[in-house]
């Protein structure tokens, strides 16, 4: 079967800035894929070349077998969107405007239920205009279904949420998933990435540096937990490597990491190590590495710097 | 269809809960033109003037004249010496002063002839332009009446109004043309608003097309217009006790919508080129203030140097306005009426046109 989403070559530049530097990827039907890297690195950019929003410079896209530069309206009726920025008619009411969205598709969800679905119930009278952040920012999710979209496109939809919230978001997401929908979804946060995404790219710089599973990605990059510490005084990163069973060891600020192919082993040396140089440790814990160590690993920086 | 009720009722919502937006297009206009209504409609009405007389012959050909005089309706005629008279003039109470010196009838009966004076303020343009041609006018009279000679030509002047207009009637369907002008060109506003902060963005990602956008904001803004046209027309029958032809009402409507849709494409076209709602309004300024002052909302054309016409010409609202008052008040037509509504149909298809060519999402 083909893929529902294929790119290849995908530039982009402002300017002189190469916002997107040859992007290569397929979306298969009924996957939720994710992209995941910092402020900055093209997947705003991507994706919305990909729903026909802006233009590219070079490369191929399909989106249902169209080019969505040509096909536009037709690509647009069968995918809904949820743009990073936010922006409605801010006087309209909550219910108003759902009705108004819904009148631009020939499929059309019933507005009530979306309501409940993303928990607007009480705010469902309430002007746009006056929605706090993470309200704004599920209504802003359900006009992206309103018309029971094939391929559903969401740019960082937790922004803004609390914990709770983006929790409940995550099974509302999983729900389409469940009713057939394909989805792209970018995001900072590796753990929504872990949680939801059947497949993840990771970007940086304009390209894509890795792209598998969550669980792929991080067993590749890492067979070992982590031992994780901080402390105020200053510690010698290649000392710290050359513990026994340390496979690499990362610095964060006062924030340490090693990643070692024997814990226990490694802890006994840490603790001695540092009773025999004098430094003090002030919490230490130990984790499986995620998504956020590929990232580190891959690029030297974290996903929010 | 449906998606095109649905922004209906979005722009009416949103217009309906902006107090802004409800101020400048209602209440401004019906206070500007109520205060028009009441600078001007008190002396002004029938125009009559203030002619002082100084008749110093107690001659029967004085007399005669002074009836002569007295008879024409655009004059109020006081008597009095000269002295007082012209101190009066000076004060600005009267237009103008007509003084019959001595020795005038006697002067006539030997067939000489004789002159008489006419004091006037250089400066008042009425005066010059409206009471001198009139006063002439009248003296002819007297003169064939005094001296018996019968006039070989006659002209009966009759105008196109039932009742005498004065520049009230003349202003006020020029400011209802100019206030169509007005709701029609900076009614684009929201449309950039909307761009400006990137809902028309958010609408680009739907299958919505810009016509069914622009249509329904069209739509929208024609009945918005002919609201507010309403009201500013009852504001001027009441407050400024503007005579109109109830029977041309209807065409009027028309007329208004026509105007109103142009003038809105206009504004659509213009906002296609402005990327912030201050930045439109500078453009819009830019393109309406002018036409103020040359498609005849204020004065009238004819007075209008030759080397200026062509451009006069060239100005919508100049059209516009013509019809208003033809329909409003009579007045002296400027083109005829089909002319007007053909001007005003390819200015709107034009500028509809170009307003689409050039749309931007953002
Ligand atoms: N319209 C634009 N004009 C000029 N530069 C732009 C424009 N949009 C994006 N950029 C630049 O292109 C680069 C990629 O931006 P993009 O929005 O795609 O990043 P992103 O990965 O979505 O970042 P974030 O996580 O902050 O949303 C950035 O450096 C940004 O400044
Ligand atoms: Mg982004």
């Amino acid at each position: 079967m083909r893929p529902l989403i294929e790119i290849s070559d995908l530039t982009k530049s402002y300017g002189s800035l190469h916002a997107v530097r040859g992007v290569s990827f397929a979306v298969a039907e009924g996957e939720i894929f994710g992209m995941l890297g910092p402020n900055g690195a093209g997947k705003t950019t991507t994706v919305e070349i990909i729903e026909g929003l802006r233009d590219r410079d070079g490369g191929r896209v399909s989106v249902f077998g169209l080019d969505p530069a040509k096909a536009g309206s037709e690509v647009k009726g069968r995918t809904g969107v949820q743009l990073q920025q936010v922006a409605l008619y801010p006087r309209l009411r909550v219910r108003e405007v759902i009705c108004l969205f819904a009148s631009f598709y020939d499929r059309q969800a019933n507005p009530d239920e979306l309501i409940s679905l993303l928990g607007l119930e009480e705010r469902r009278n309430a002007r746009v205009g006056e929605l706090s952040g993470g309200q704004a920012q599920r209504l802003s999710v359900a006009l992206a279904v309103v018309n029971v979209p094939e391929l559903l496109f969401l740019d960082e939809p937790s922004t803004g949420m609390d914990p709770q919230a983006r929790r409940n978001l995550w099974d509302v997401i999983r729900g389409f998933k469940a009713d057939g929908m394909t989805i792209v979804l970018t995001t900072h946060y590796m753990e929504e990435a872990e949680r939801l995404c059947d497949r993840v790219a990771v970007m940086d710089y304009g390209k894509i540096i890795a792209l598998d599973t969550p669980r792929n990605l991080v067993h590749e990059h890492f067979e070992q937990d982590a031992i994780e510490f901080s402390s105020t005084m200053d510690w010698s990163i290649s000392e710290l490597r050359g513990l026994d069973f340390v496979s690499s060891a990362t610095a964060q600020g006062s924030e340490y990491s090693l990643f070692s192919t024997n814990v226990p082993g490694t802890m006994g040396h840490l603790l001695k190590f540092s009773d025999a140089k004098g430094l003090s440790i002030d919490g230490m814990r130990v984790r499986h590495a995620t998504l956020e160590d590929v990232f580190l690993k891959l690029t030297g920086r974290t996903l929010r710097d | 269809m449906n998606s095109v009720v649905q922004l209906f009722l979005t722009n009416f919502r949103e217009f309906v809960r902006d107090r802004q937006a409800l101020f400048w297009t209602i209440a401004f206009p019906i206070v500007f033109v109520g205060i028009f209504g009441i600078v001007l409609g008190g002396g002004d009405e029938g125009a009559s003037y203030d002619i002082g007389l100084v008749i110093e012959d107690d001659s029967q050909e004085a007399t005669v004249f002074a009836a002569i005089l007295e008879e024409f309706d655009a004059f109020e005629i006081s008597r009095g010496l000269a002295v007082d008279e012209l101190e009066q003039l000076q004060e600005g109470k009267r237009s103008a002063v007509v003084q019959v010196p001595r020795g005038f009838g006697s002067a006539l009966r030997t067939g000489t002839p004789q002159s008489l004076q006419i004091h006037y303020d250089a400066s008042q343009l009425t005066t010059q332009q409206v009471i001198i041609p009139v006063l002439l006018r009248a003296l002819d009279v007297a003169d064939r009446a005094i001296t018996q000679t019968r006039p070989v030509i006659t002209a009966e002047f009759r105008t196109l109004q039932a009742e005498k207009l004065g520049y009230v009637d003349f202003v006020m369907p020029g400011l209802i043309a100019m206030s169509v002008m007005n709701t029609g060109v900076f009614g684009a506003i929201q449309m950039v608003s909307l761009r400006e902060r990137r809902v028309l963005r958010r609408l680009s990602a739907t299958p919505l097309s810009v016509w069914k956008l622009v249509g329904a904001d069209l739509a929208f803004k024609v009945v918005v217009l002919l609201v507010s046209t309403a009201i500013l027309i009852v504001t001027a029958v009441l407050v400024a006790k503007v005579k109109i032809n109830v029977e041309n009402l209807p065409s009027l409507a028309a007329v208004v919508v026509l105007g109103g849709a142009a003038f809105l494409a206009i504004g659509f076209f213009l906002g296609a080129f402005a990327k912030t709602e201050q930045g439109f309004f500078a453009i819009a300024q830019i393109v309406t203030f002018p036409m103020l002052f040359l498609s005849g909302v204020f004065f009238p054309l004819d007075g209008m140097p030759d080397w200026i016409r062509p451009l006069i010409t060239a100005l919508p609202l100049t059209y516009l306005t013509d019809a208003v008052r033809q329909l409003m008040v009579g007045g002296a037509p400027i083109n005829a009426m089909s002319i007007n509504v053909v001007v005003l149909v390819v200015f709107l298809v034009g500028f509809l046109g170009l307003a689409g060519r050039f749309f931007k999402y953002e």
